[in-house]
């Protein structure tokens, strides 16, 4: 389904990805383990346009020079350069770090902006699933999204971006700053997604709870691929289980 | 200026203290409706887009000249020159984010500079074009005026009240309940969580300004028949729209309101004990006086209070 070759981001002359290739087959749920400034949201970002549209912002004020090298495929198409609306369109939706959500709009609200590109019936039936996901959002539909509390806020990041029905859906740390029950919570209702079929690449520093869920993961450093595997291999490899995963 | 508060024997042959007053608090209120009216497109477009619209004295002035150009050189009838005039500020607004804004986008100061340098070149291009005389003004849309309380108020300007409140109503009920307008605010919030859900963030911001302009043109055609186009009405405009957004509180609907019918109430006032001449006094005060005492202003609200919460 998404296929990343040898793929390059350089921020000035500061290097944040470096030569990284990977692939997530349709139905995975795969996971990408690194520690701080190991290139996770760059990543992240650059599979979602996101780097691209701010390559372009900084060229044209003459700001910060942002390289991008390598090539990004969706289905065998070439989406390198493609703007972040239209992979949106395509299916690849990313629910980035910290809680991205629209503090001023309701919970509601911010559910029916997930899914601003999609038709009102598909928008509905995304929210009804959402309020099943994340029951303690129905409850506070009306409430302003800035007022929620983090681990609530973090559910109505993920759903805003399922509210986008993703094909592929990104995920950058979404268990950053949660409590443990909270990290359950969310853990759970990753499963029920992954059980759904949905297409899952997940990127994260703390890899332990997600351990368990993954069909394939990569560790990643200074933007280099260090080791790839199942899950299995992953957790029974003593040196990524004790630098990563806190085994 | 536009507005032509009541003065002490002038055209409304006010009497006594009690007429004073009544006058005060009339003309109040039909003051605060054109500053509201006048300040609603540079609201709208900071509100959607972040973009402090200094051009907004400069389009106003320039969709009043528009206005009157169709009207007098093409002879045109008042609906369809007040839709074109409309439709090309609207193009206008977009053109200036595609072409310029576009380029300096997320840097607070340079969007500034670049909006208050077109205002300025529009309102001297204008002044170059001959825009200086007092031979331009606007048809009003209904003749006539009405007594009320013993002050004369004309229709026009009871319509610019009317206007005002709809048009305000109207772009509460767009920003709030139509998917587009939703959009918008989303993307005024947080641009990049906007890009992620597939909202066009150059698209909003360029809608945003069309949007904005659009309406200060409307308010052009329906204020500038209160008065005369003249350059300085393009300057005076600008400083009140600063002042009003100051006072009330940027992006706030509500303060927007609000501060407009101080400010309305405050220039009246001036204008009937002092001098019409000192509105532009009351103004930069107001400006000054809420930067110093509550920078946020009267409802507007620091968005780092919110985050802690």
């Amino acid at each position: 389904m998404l296929e990343v070759k040898e793929l390059m981001v350089f921020y000035e002359n500061a290097l944040a990805v470096n030569n990284l290739s990977l692939e997530v087959k349709e139905g995975e749920f795969v996971g990408i383990f690194g520690s701080n400034s190991a290139g996770k949201s760059t990543l992240m970002n650059t599979i979602a346009g996101l780097t691209l549209h701010l390559k372009y912002r900084e060229e044209r004020r003459g700001g910060e020079r942002i390289t991008i090298l390598g090539r990004l495929k969706f289905d065998g198409e070439d989406i390198t350069h493609l703007k972040p609306v239209d992979r949106v369109q395509k299916g690849i939706v990313l629910c980035r770090e910290r809680h991205p959500i629209f503090r001023d709009n309701t919970v509601q609200e911010n559910l029916q902006l997930g899914g601003y590109l999609r038709k009102e019936h598909e928008v509905k039936e995304s929210i009804a699933f959402v309020f099943e996901l994340f029951p303690s959002l129905k409850r506070r539909r009306n409430q302003k999204a800035g007022m929620l509390s983090g681990g609530e806020q973090e559910m109505l990041a993920i759903g805003l971006v399922l509210a986008a029905r993703p094909r592929l859906l990104l995920m950058d740390e979404p268990l950053l700053g949660l409590s443990p029950v909270m990290q359950q919570e969310l853990v759970r209702a990753l499963k029920r997604l992954s059980q759904e079929k949905l297409t899952i690449f997940l990127a994260e520093q703390y890899a332990r709870p997600i351990m368990p869920l993954i069909d394939r993961g990569y560790v990643i450093e200074n933007g280099t691929l260090i080791v790839s595997g199942s899950g299995k291999e992953l957790v029974d490899n003593p040196e990524v289980r004790s630098a990563y995963f806190g085994m | 200026m536009w507005v032509a508060p009541p003065l002490k024997g002038g055209s409304n042959k006010i009497m006594g203290s009690d007429a004073l007053i009544y006058s005060v608090l009339i003309y109040g209120l039909v003051n605060g409706a054109v500053i509201m009216l006048t300040s609603l497109g540079f609201s709208l477009t900071f509100g959607l887009s972040g973009v402090a619209n200094l051009a907004h004295g400069g389009i106003y002035l320039l969709s009043g000249c528009l206005a009157w150009i169709l009207l007098n050189t093409l002879g045109l009838p008042f609906l369809p020159a007040a839709v074109i005039t409309m439709v090309l500020a609207g193009l206008l607004g977009a053109g200036v984010y595609w072409l310029v804004l576009q380029r300096v986008r997320g840097l607070a100061l340079s969007e500034m500079i670049v909006t208050f340098t077109i205002g300025i070149g529009i309102l001297e291009f204008l002044r170059w074009a001959g825009f200086v005389t007092y031979d331009f003004n606007l048809p009003v849309i209904i003749k006539g005026s009405l007594t009320i309380a013993g002050v004369i108020v004309d229709y026009q300007r009871l319509l610019v009240i009317g206007v005002g409140v709809l048009i305000a109503v109207l772009l509460w009920f767009f920003s709030h309940h139509t998917k587009i307008g939703l959009a918008l605010r989303g993307m005024a919030q947080d641009e990049y969580t906007a890009l992620s859900v597939g909202i066009d963030s150059d698209w909003a911001a360029a809608l945003s300004m069309a949007l904005g302009h659009m309406i200060v043109a409307m308010a052009a055609i329906m204020i500038l028949p209160l008065g005369l186009i003249s350059i300085n009405v393009g300057y005076d405009v600008l400083t009140m729209v600063l002042a009003v957004t100051i006072l009330g509180g940027l992006e706030s609907t509500a303060g927007l309101t609000l501060a407009s019918l101080i400010l309305g109430y405050a220039t009246a006032a001036t204008g009937m004990y002092l001098n019409p001449q000192w509105t532009q006094v009351v103004y930069l005060a107001a400006i000054v006086l809420v930067l110093a005492l509550r920078p946020s202003g009267l409802l507007g609200k620091f968005k780092e209070l919110e985050e802690r919460v």
